[in-house]
């Protein structure tokens, strides 16, 4: 139920910057991701929110309460913090048993036995672990230790859950349905979930709102779908979406107030903006999702056809195309002759303009 | 002439030795069994034959028959209390100085590593680097430490002051000086590092968010403690308690300095005094400790092997937060600081003192003179010797042995955990491999002192096993394990392919393992030829039993001066060997990262 509100939090390892300048908002019932390539300062975020990295400058508010301010000399330590914490190796106590594992955070709250009892009961039923009360972590599988990860972290009811990449010991297939379940468990507990990870697909799917992090800076806040079309700037539009997006070297003409002229991989089109054009620099990335380039039986764009992989339900086609190789996504298993010719067209009003040199989102709209 | 074997068995022999590692653990298995299960052998025989001397006199057989005797004065023998002061009382003090020594250290160790691993402690860098100083250092260096520091007219057979007494003017009851007390201390403070360094890898390793997972859900921090950390390193501390019990049970230096004076005795320092003659009742006494340290160590394999897999995938629980100690924080640091000043640079400093006083128990600047370092033909020296040490014809042949010493049974230890290394792991899982595997670790279970009598047994039965051959072979068995885990764990971290990728090109065995497998891993292989190095440089009890004379190493003639009481020739000699131990194994650490104490303990 409540809100996170992280304000300028900046974490250094000696010289090393983790985290910079990170500013914040986590609303109240969201599915927050933090996502980014490895060594971006995700995990090192998510720690410094449950209070078990301490920042070294800023301010975190956790439901009205500030539990970390550098300049105010406040640092409330995690068992105070009222978090729940999902490692990503799960990070359970050898030495108990399922049972104790899950009792172990009542124990500490001092329930009675029998509330305890009911607790956990009620536990293994939901992440159906039931026959496993008894055994050893070491004696489960890792699907099976990661439900009796969920079921210790949700046990004691914590109203902010904080996932630290909790699939990624698993195999592809469990993924899956682990991914699903986290789904539903974000309904059904009515708490506040924020999770790292490194994958894109696992950001699509389960956040409500994505924050994407490189090298210890936001790059972008926003929901997933929002971010997947509108990247704000090259590095999001190449972390998002698999296969990544086509970026072509273009140039530029301005034409009127919302369009231009754009020449790219020897084709001269007009780009017609959704917004007015402010300033236009000349060298620009045309950036277009796979998915938007589509091959048509006849049109005024040859290309020739470099490799085809076809997955069964989508078809990646790789083609020349005016001395770039560019992708695109069809639907349907099509097997394209090597070096065979086929026509494209572009799609939708998903067609983005980057600047060369600041790498910025300029305008989105479309090409005729 | 018919050949014994059909063809296809032929082919098949053929094959088989056609893998170098096939040949080497043939070779191993057959050498090993020699030099390890062979000598058990002739060692329980000599409990059972009669030997020359006063034995042979005593049972009016001749030497070589077969008697019980040596059994029955040793477990049965109520005349004069006779069993009982020989074997039972000494096997009592031998298992309550083993416990009590194991539970200081690990109390200790434990808690100095739990203090480096989970806390902000001050001065960190300097005690763990100084923590383990004593046990780089030879055993007896806290021994005689306490000795030359405590000793006083009033206890034992004290016949001067210690530092204690002549300049505090403290005379220390004899229980504090000699006996159970001081031995417990001091082999328990010599292998607290040890402690330290198993439990402290243990609690390093641990995934720090066991810990973590812990405090999210609202556990204190003794709870922690209690409930988390401790059961999980319960298996360390279990093993760490058995390795310190059946080392110090074999001990044999502490005791005889500080157990000795005041005939208190211990397994070991009854069989040295037994063995020369009464070799039959020694040898007993060997065999006892053998069967205590094989069976220990033998538990701790099992404690280690069947408990239950507490390896946990490792996150990235690099970084865990720190307890804070706060105001209780200085107080410690500085109260450790000071005792592993005491522990490991007093008994220095106090050896240097005490090897340039001129009359016993005079702390005064007039008393004291280099002389006993580089003083030349002065009577007044009197003790044996009339040149300081440095400049002493003796002292410098005996220098130059013990290294000589030490560098052929590096050579040979090491040489040999290499081949078994590559032969052990080229054939995982086989029986034969196994075999080879446990027969080089057998050595390690031995105590050093009954291991030097069953080569003294053996001596008796092999004409050319004496002086300096007897020694190096029974130093290259002994520090074998060191070599062999090295030689073990250097091939498991290299794949097949490599060796592989050669063996394609047609490159052959030996080739193999000079240009490609030992350039590789040259640090560990080196670690298996260093490691034997610095442990024979300050080995007395593995040798006690075998030098031809007391002259011949720098141990053991320590031990003859400090039994005649020549104290500063042999403060001296002492500071000297620890300075080339603590030399030896610093240039050692330097060139390879390998150190004593990272060795497999001992």
């Amino acid at each position: 139920m409540p809100e996170i509100i992280l304000k300028n939090v900046t974490k250094r390892f000696d010289k090393f910057v983790a985290v910079d300048n990170l500013n914040l908002t986590i609303p109240s019932n969201s599915f927050i991701t933090l996502l980014g390539p490895s060594g971006c300062g995700k995990t090192t975020t998510l720690r410094m929110i449950a209070g078990l990295e301490t920042p070294t400058e800023g301010e975190i508010i956790i439901d009205g309460v500030t539990v970390f301010s550098s300049e105010k000399g406040i640092n409330i330590p995690p068992n105070k913090r009222d978090v729940g914490f999902l490692f990503q190796n799960y990070a359970l106590w050898p030495h108990m048993t399922v049972y104790q594992n899950i009792a172990f955070g009542l124990e500490n709250l001092k329930w009675d036995k029998k509330r305890i009892r009911a607790r956990v009961d009620e536990l293994l039923a939901m992440l159906k672990i039931e026959e496993f009360e008894h055994r050893y972590p070491s004696e489960l599988s890792g699907g099976q230790q990661q439900r009796v990860a969920i079921a210790r972290t949700l046990a004691p009811n914590p109203k902010v859950l904080f996932m630290d990449e909790p699939l990624s010991n698993l195999d592809a297939k469990l993924r899956t349905e682990m991914r699903t379940e986290l789904k539903r468990l974000h309904v059904d507990t009515d708490s506040t979930f924020v999770y790292v990870t490194h994958d894109q697909l696992e950001a699509m799917t389960l956040s409500t709102k994505v924050c994407l992090m490189e090298k210890g800076l936001l790059q972008q806040y926003a929901a997933p779908l929002d971010m997947y079309l509108r990247p704000a700037n090259l590095f999001v539009a190449d972390f998002m979406g698999s296969p990544t997006m086509n970026f072509l070297p273009a140039k530029t003409k301005k034409t009127g107030e919302t369009s231009c002229e754009l020449s790219f991989c020897g084709l001269t089109r007009t780009f017609t903006a959704g917004k007015p054009l402010a300033s236009l620099p000349e060298n620009v990335v045309l950036g277009i999702r796979p998915e938007f380039i589509s091959i048509v039986s006849d049109s005024s764009i040859p290309a020739s056809v470099y490799s085809t992989l076809p997955a069964g339900m989508e078809t990646t086609v790789k083609l020349k195309l005016g001395g770039e190789i560019i992708t695109s996504v069809v639907f349907g298993g099509i097997d394209f002759p090597v070096d065979s010719t086929v026509y494209l067209a572009f799609k939708g009003s998903d067609m983005l303009l980057y600047d060369a040199q600041s790498k910025k989102l300029i305008a989105d709209g479309e090409i005729k | 002439m018919q050949n014994p074997f059909s063809a296809k068995q032929r082919a098949k022999l053929r094959a088989f030795f056609s893998k170098p590692a096939n040949v080497i653990l043939v070779v191993f298995c057959v050498l090993l069994c020699m030099l390890t299960l062979y000598p058990l052998i002739v060692l329980f025989l000599e409990t059972i034959t009669v030997h020359a001397g006063k034995e042979a006199r005593a049972v009016k057989l001749t030497a070589g028959d077969f008697t019980l005797y040596s059994l029955e004065r040793i477990f049965a023998t109520a005349k004069n209390q006779y069993s009982k002061l020989t074997f039972y009382e000494p096997l009592f003090n031998t298992l309550a100085v083993a416990v009590t020594a194991s539970l200081i250290s690990i109390v200790f160790g434990g808690s100095v590593a739990w203090l480096i691993t989970r806390t902000n402690l001050k001065f960190k860098k300097f005690i763990s680097t100084v923590f383990v100083f004593p046990y780089i250092m030879p055993a007896w260096t806290l021994a005689t430490w306490w000795q030359t520091f405590f000793k006083n007219v009033n206890a034992g057979a004290g016949t001067s002051n210690g530092i204690m007494a002549a300049v505090f003017g403290v005379n220390m009851p004899e229980w504090f000086v000699y006996g159970f007390f001081p031995i417990s201390m001091v082999l328990g403070l010599h292998y607290a590092p040890f402690a330290y360094i198993l439990i402290g890898g243990i609690l390093r390793n641990m995934d720090a968010n066991l810990e973590e997972a812990a405090t999210i859900l609202k556990t204190s921090r003794v709870r922690i403690l209690w409930r988390i950390t401790l059961p999980i390193v319960r298996p360390a501390l279990l093993s760490t308690f058995l390795l310190v019990f059946a080392s110090s049970m074999s001990a044999y230096s502490v005791p005889v300095f500080l157990g000795s004076p005041v005939r208190y005795y211990v397994l070991s320092t009854k069989m040295m005094s037994l063995i020369n003659n009464y070799p039959g009742q020694g040898y007993i006494i060997a065999g006892v400790m053998i069967i205590f340290g094989v069976a220990i160590l033998a538990l701790n394999q099992y404690v280690t092997g069947s408990r239950k897999s507490y390896t946990t995938v490792t996150g990235k629980a690099a970084q865990i937060s720190l307890i804070n100690l706060r105001k209780a924080n200085l107080p410690i640091a500085i109260g450790l600081t000071v005792l592993l000043v005491l522990v490991a640079v007093v008994p220095l400093l106090t050896f240097a003192l005490e090897s340039v006083i001129i009359k016993a128990g005079d702390y005064s600047l007039s008393n004291m003179t280099l002389d006993f370092w580089i003083g030349r033909n002065l009577t007044y020296l009197d003790q044996g010797d009339s040149t300081g040490i440095l400049l002493s014809a003796k002292v410098i042949k005996a220098l130059g042995f013990s290294l000589l010493l030490a560098l052929t049974c590096s050579f040979f230890a090491g040489t040999c955990g290499v081949l078994v290394g590559y032969g052990v792991v080229k054939r995982r899982g086989s029986k034969l491999a196994t075999i080879v595997n446990n027969l080089s670790f057998f050595p390690y279970l031995m105590p050093s002192l009954a291991f030097g009598a069953i080569y003294l047994a053996l001596s008796t039965r092999v004409p050319f096993l004496h002086g300096f051959t007897v020694l190096a072979l029974v130093g290259s068995v002994k520090y074998l394990p060191f070599a062999s885990r090295s030689g073990i764990n250097a091939m498991l971290q290299l794949s097949g392919e490599i060796e592989e990728a050669a063996v394609i090109v047609g490159v052959p065995w030996p080739k193999r393992m000079l240009r490609i497998l030992f350039p590789i891993q040259k640090s560990s292989f080196l670690s298996g030829y260093l490691l034997p190095m610095v442990s024979c440089m300050r080995e007395l009890s593995l040798f006690v039993l075998l030098v031809p004379t007391s002259n011949t190493l720098l141990t053991t003639m320590l031990m003859q001066y400090s039994e005649k009481g020549w104290a500063q020739f042999g403060n001296a000699i002492n500071l000297l060997i620890i300075i080339v131990v603590l030399l030896v194994n610093g240039i050692v650490n330097k060139l390879t990262g390998a150190s004593i104490d990272k060795g497999v303990g001992g």
